[in-house]
């Protein structure tokens, strides 16, 4: 076991990525006063959902030092197949689902066997898979010429996006349920406690006997599945799928694991921590816009605020 | 003295110590093989010297960010920032370079200077704010591009013809001699004594401290020469394309990377050389010509360069596997 102080830090930078959400949003206050209003702070979190499904999957992967660097071509196949496969119909809407989740779950778990077993550096082997998964779905869908490509999502889905139950939007009470999942698979199951392990001692796991191998590929496979799972939502919410939309979710799903507290070199960290970074991130962006900043300045902001939080708290200490 | 069996197999000593520059050489050599055989059938005569001008001349950014990132993945980091001081140099030299020579050479002076100083900043956060490297150039990527849109919102500004002639000549190879000036200067630095350091934290910065080497100093200036690097690589690319764009940069933080690692640098630190790198920047390039001319659909082009990245690199370790355990 390792000591409670540790786990104390953790939590401890967790408190302090969704101070810094609140407190962008008191920011936000000034700026625009109508920045505040519970409406607008939903239309904030629902933005935010997307980041923080991805943030899902990232959360995993670096917990064992790792990356996933494939997200966003993953996320925007996901998005397409899901519009192509289902014609935007209702009735082939669940099966169209479960086939682009297994798409994003099997290209995850590809990204795990060539970790895994071949050795190849989860930098390279997921940039690989990014290169991999853009070609596939460019040249399959002849550059979104093909006659299924203008499909809407189905309707069904669209609601599951847009929708509205028991005074919160569905969109955020599927990310309450992927966040107690997430949780609950991290902090109370084997897997999870592989997982710190792995990212604590690789070697050491493997002479404890765990399942090292298998556990990475479980990783990768959650990742992927996660990165489908937000083009699914972002289908949803678009109504069409068009290419190049996973581009801005790789920096900003890494960001805001990072921002939540975990550690990149992996075996610190929890998703509640990076569910604050995404908040954080979508918080600050939007305050950006309500400022009428142009892009360049946004550009520059965004990465002088995390600058600045990564140097709060983000810190290795100084023993190495 | 080495007894007579160590001696013997001093070659393939020398093969398994370099096993990567070994292999991304057979690679080079492969792909140029295959891309005279793939150009010889459709085009029915031999690639010849506007081929291998233009190839060198549409490498060389990539040459200089692959010099770039080694000196940084040396040091065990990683510079995503690489991008970003490529673009806001493009951007910089399509407003700055002017017509007479003293301007262009005082503009570009200070183009490089800039890099420098931004590799600086990115050094300074990692060494001294103890930051992770990864995060660190995430943050400035983001901050260095929002500069180059700033500077050079639209595509454009002009490039005197001259520039370009010196730099990235159309019509003769010339630049091959930047590539070969290059190669001298690493052979001169990894010698040096700031080369040695560079690598030896990479290897250990606990041992390497422990000797006298002083790894705050050592990873500034890894970050520094980076910055610099990937300025050059930006002159070159507004050279070849004779007008500015401040995003056509953007995919050489990616590219680098994916020519370090065919160059056989370890990502993780303190193993490789920059010349394995500079090589891996030409085979990349290859690959794009022989897809071309073997005619794949150009929709596919990523596919087959990620697979082939996948492939080349679980090959490297197969081979170095196999040469260590012969040795």
């Amino acid at each position: 076991m390792r000591g409670a102080g540790s786990l104390d830090e953790t939590w401890r930078r967790a408190l302090y990525a969704f101070a810094a959400a609140v407190l962008l949003f008191a920011l936000g206050a000034v700026v625009r006063p109508g920045f505040v209003r519970p409406d607008s702070i939903l239309a904030v979190l629902t933005v935010a959902v997307f980041v923080g499904l991805v943030a899902a999957g990232q959360t995993f992967v670096i917990l064992i030092g790792g990356i996933d660097l494939s997200v966003p071509w993953v996320l925007n196949a996901a998005a397409i197949l899901l519009a192509t496969s289902s014609g935007g119909s209702d009735a082939r809407a669940f099966s169209a689902l479960l086939l682009t989740l297994g798409m994003g779950a099997a290209v995850g778990a590809v990204n795990g066997l060539g970790i895994a077993f071949l050795g190849v550096p989860a930098v390279v082997m997921t940039l690989a898979m990014n290169g991999i998964m853009e070609g596939l779905t460019l040249g399959l869908s002849g550059g979104m010429t093909c006659a299924s490509c203008a499909s809407y999502a189905p309707p069904a889905i669209q609601a599951l996006a847009h929708g509205v139950f028991l005074f919160l939007p569905t969109a955020l009470w599927l990310w309450l349920a992927v966040i107690a999942i997430v949780s609950f698979i991290l902090g109370a199951t084997v897997f999870g406690r592989a997982t710190y392990a792995i990212g604590t001692n690789l070697r050491a796991s493997e002479l404890a006997g765990l399942r090292v191998r298998a556990t990475i590929i479980g990783l990768y496979a959650l990742s992927g599945l996660a990165a489908a799972l937000a083009g699914i939502m972002l289908v949803g919410f678009g109504g069409q799928a068009s290419l190049g939309m996973g581009e801005p979710f790789l920096f900003q799903s890494i960001a805001a694991v990072v921002i939540g507290g975990a550690s990149i070199l992996g075996g610190r960290g929890h998703y509640l921590g990076s569910v604050a970074g995404a908040i954080c991130l979508v918080a600050l962006i939007s305050v950006l816009l309500a400022m009428n900043m142009a892009e360049y300045g946004r550009s520059i902001i965004y990465g002088v605020i995390i600058l600045v939080l990564l140097l709060l708290y983000g810190r290795e200490s100084r023993e190495s | 003295m080495p007894p007579r069996a160590a001696r013997r197999s001093l070659l393939a000593h020398a093969i398994a110590r370099n096993i990567g520059l070994v292999l991304v050489i057979f690679l080079l050599v492969f792909s140029i093989f295959l891309y005279g055989l793939i150009y010889g059938l459709t085009e029915g005569r031999l690639p010849g010297g506007f081929e291998l001008t233009s190839t060198v001349n549409n490498t060389m950014p990539l040459v200089l960010a692959a010099m770039a990132q080694t000196l940084v993945v040396l040091t065990r980091g990683l510079d995503l920032s690489v991008g970003g001081v490529v673009d806001l140099a493009n951007a910089l030299g399509a407003i700055s370079l002017g017509a007479t020579p003293a301007r262009m050479a005082l503009a570009s002076a200070f183009i490089l200077l800039a890099g420098a100083g931004l590799g600086l900043v990115n050094g300074i956060l990692v060494a001294y704010g103890r930051l992770q490297p990864i995060l660190v150039t995430l943050a400035t990527l983001s901050i260095y591009q929002g500069l180059a849109i700033r500077i050079l919102p639209q595509p454009g500004g002009a490039v005197p013809e001259g520039y370009t002639a010196l730099l990235t000549n159309p019509s003769v190879p010339a630049a091959l001699l930047y590539v070969v000036l290059l190669g001298l200067f690493w052979t001169a630095f990894r010698r040096s004594q700031a080369g040695i350091a560079i690598i030896a934290i990479g290897n250990d910065e606990g041992a390497a401290a422990a000797n006298g080497i002083n790894p705050l100093r050592a990873k500034l200036l890894a970050y520094t020469l980076s910055g610099f690097f990937a300025a050059a690589a930006g002159l070159f690319l507004v050279a070849t394309a004779t007008a500015g764009d401040a995003t056509t940069g953007n995919g050489y933080t990616l590219t680098s990377i994916v020519a370090v690692v065919l160059g056989g640098v370890s990502l993780f630190g303190g193993r490789g050389s920059a010349i394995g790198a500079m090589l891996g920047a030409f085979v990349t390039t290859m690959i794009v010509n022989i897809l071309f001319f073997a005619h794949i659909d150009p929709l596919y082009q990523s596919f087959y360069e990620g697979a082939f990245l996948v492939i080349a690199v679980v090959l490297a370790e197969g081979l170095g596997r196999f040469v260590r355990k012969r040795r």
